[in-house]
């Protein structure tokens, strides 16, 4: 059986304007020791999912199970068994240094003493805490507090971590450090992590697997690779002219012109960029050229929009 | 429901009174604030007595006897039960952090309640059991051990009904959202009513405050015994037994009523 199993799982809002199905029938499997990306465009519906996964919300309809458990039925028992973070929220006590944090999580999750210390001091470690944990949280800056409820929330060794928006405001080095951690984890100790975010470096860095949902539809699930594959075969060319003469390549589509920069965007499936290339040359005097990837954001973007590959 | 592994809350509600202790003045004043309000109150409420010289027969130290055991009560309700309040409990939902009290491993009440634990109302509690004191001198009453346990049961059982007034309205206010003051009428408005001989009210207050919100049954009827007095028909004193099961009664509806206000939440995550 797997880790997470979502079939049909339905929630619909009473609101004065009507019902509103903000989650409509998604399925999905998660076996344990995945790191899932999990994405869609505001009011997907992605938290409801992780609501409703987490016990926090009955669903309308539909089966949802976590770690063999029906989490609204089993909540407390599944609390031991999860460890929840949400990037604009707090888990820890924020009025108090941050040792007490761990202390009290230590006994709220029945972490035995000496495993505590041991597992503490790891994290402490590789989270660079060690310096922090006599400040009050409400003192940290945003990048300490962030590295302090991760440590939290998988200080009871949790089989399955909800992360909401972990990187969100961050700078680059916490994110960085944020990122390092979550690998890492995944990795050794093969905690399964669901992750819900808006930015897309945190999932190509980090996910496996990659589910994006709108409208409270599963609108993709798979790999980041494919995601590429599958919608990235228009790739770009952009020329720096040596003069200021018309030019055009066979195979390739003029998109822009810029002074003497120009853009030619080209099918991967239909011409190599190095035969490209070549009859570019043959014609032109070329002094600069770069080729263009597709991004992941923009793949993306055009999924929300509904695009269909090519 | 309740903690089945009650070092987790206590850990949780040492944990709140650390928090607020690491502003000592700040909990100071605040504490004489809450301590004060209690002054204030039965001292409007002796300059007004001694014009009429009686109420209902009463002395006015003796009516300050229900004003201090009512806010004994109230004091010892509200160090547990002020996170309840309605304003508070829409403020945990509209935040989310109702949301993560659902994610931990442990009873919403009790979760909330120990986390939130509000010292300076021990000032109220204080002041009202020293306004007690002090009015049963006045009054004349010779303490036994009798009526000083009946002081007790009915500082107790006004703290749990009132609590119990509390843990209805939030389940309330899992289902509205919106704070409502309506809460405010039962408490006070209840307190207040109890803090007088109760023979005065017509006999539908009477009825409401002694059996609905049996706030007049917890501290009249107990104050009864204290102050030595058989009580009026229909309400004697000897009824005092019946104050801690009904009060024990009361609050379990309370807590039943938090209870759906849960469930209501989880059904619809308002």
């Amino acid at each position: 059986m797997s880790l997470i199993e979502v079939a049909g799982l339905r929630k619909v809002f009473r609101t004065r304007r009507g019902p509103v199905e903000a989650v409509a029938g998604i399925d999905f499997r998660v076996e344990a020791g995945e790191f899932v990306g999990y994405a869609g465009p505001n009011g997907a519906g992605k938290s409801t999912t992780v609501k409703m996964m987490s016990g926090i919300l009955l669903p309308s309809g539909g089966r949802v199970e976590v770690c063999g458990m029906v989490p609204y039925r089993e909540r407390k028992r599944l609390a031991r068994r999860m460890g929840v973070v949400f990037g604009q929220r707090t888990q820890l006590w924020w009025d108090l240094p941050l040792e007490e944090s761990f202390e009290l999580v230590g006994h709220l999750y029945r972490i035995p003493r000496a495993d505590r210390a041991a597992r503490l001091r790891r994290l402490e470690e590789v989270l660079a805490l060690g310096p922090l944990l006599g400040v009050p949280v409400r003192s940290l800056s945003l990048g300490q507090r962030m590295r302090a409820e991760l440590a939290a929330a998988v200080l009871p060794a949790p089989e399955v971590l909800f992360l909401d928006e972990p990187t969100i405001g961050l700078d680059v080095e916490a994110k960085a450090a944020v990122r390092d951690f979550l690998r890492e984890l995944n990795r050794s100790e093969g905690t399964t992590v669901i992750l819900t975010t808006h930015d897309l470096d945190d999932i190509t860095r980090l996910c496996s697997r990659l589910l994006i949902i709108d409208h409270g539809r599963r609108i993709y699930d798979g790999t980041v690779e494919a995601l590429r594959t599958a919608y990235g075969t228009i790739r770009v060319l952009v020329v720096d002219l040596a003069d200021d003469e018309p030019a055009e390549v066979a195979g390739a589509v003029l998109t822009r012109a810029e002074g003497r920069r120009r853009w030619f965007q080209f099918a991967r499936d239909e011409v190599s960029a190095a035969e490209l290339i070549a009859r570019l040359l043959a014609g032109h005097e070329v002094a600069d050229l770069t080729l263009e990837e597709p991004d992941i954001e923009d793949i993306v973007r055009r999924i929300y929009r509904g695009e269909t590959p090519p | 429901m309740v903690a089945e592994h009650p070092g987790v809350y206590l850990r949780l509600a040492a944990a709140s009174v650390r928090a607020t202790a690491r502003r000592p003045a700040h909990l100071t004043a605040r504490t004489l604030a809450a301590a004060l309000i209690v002054a204030i109150e039965v001292a409007g409420v002796m300059l007004m007595l001694d014009q009429f010289g009686s109420i209902g027969g009463w002395q006015p130290a003796e009516v300050v006897v229900l004003f201090g055991l009512g806010f004994a009560g109230q004091g010892l309700a509200l160090v547990f039960g002020d996170t309840l309040e309605a304003s508070k409990v829409s403020e945990l939902v509209r935040r989310g952090t109702f949301d993560q009290v659902l994610t931990r491993p442990a009873s919403p009440l009790g979760w909330v309640v120990a986390s939130y634990v509000d010292t300076r109302f021990v000032g109220r509690h204080l002041a009202g059991l020293a306004t007690v004191v002090w009015a049963a001198d006045r009054a004349g009453v010779a303490w036994t051990p009798r009526r000083a346990g009946l002081a007790a049961l009915a500082v107790a059982s006004a703290a749990t009904i009132i609590f119990g007034v509390l843990m209805a309205a939030a389940g309330f206010t899992f289902v509205t959202v919106q704070g409502s003051e309506a809460v405010n009428v039962l408490i006070y408005g209840g307190q207040y009513v109890a803090s007088y001989p109760m023979q005065i009210y017509g006999s539908a207050l009477r009825f409401l405050f002694t059996w609905l919100v049996p706030l007049g049954l917890a501290i009249y009827v107990p104050a009864l015994g204290v102050l030595g007095r058989p009580g009026p028909p229909g309400l004697p004193a000897r009824l005092a037994w019946l104050t801690a099961p009904v009060a024990l009664a009361f609050v379990a509806v309370g807590g039943l009523a938090w209870r759906a206000g849960i469930r209501h939440y989880v059904g619809t995550g308002s």
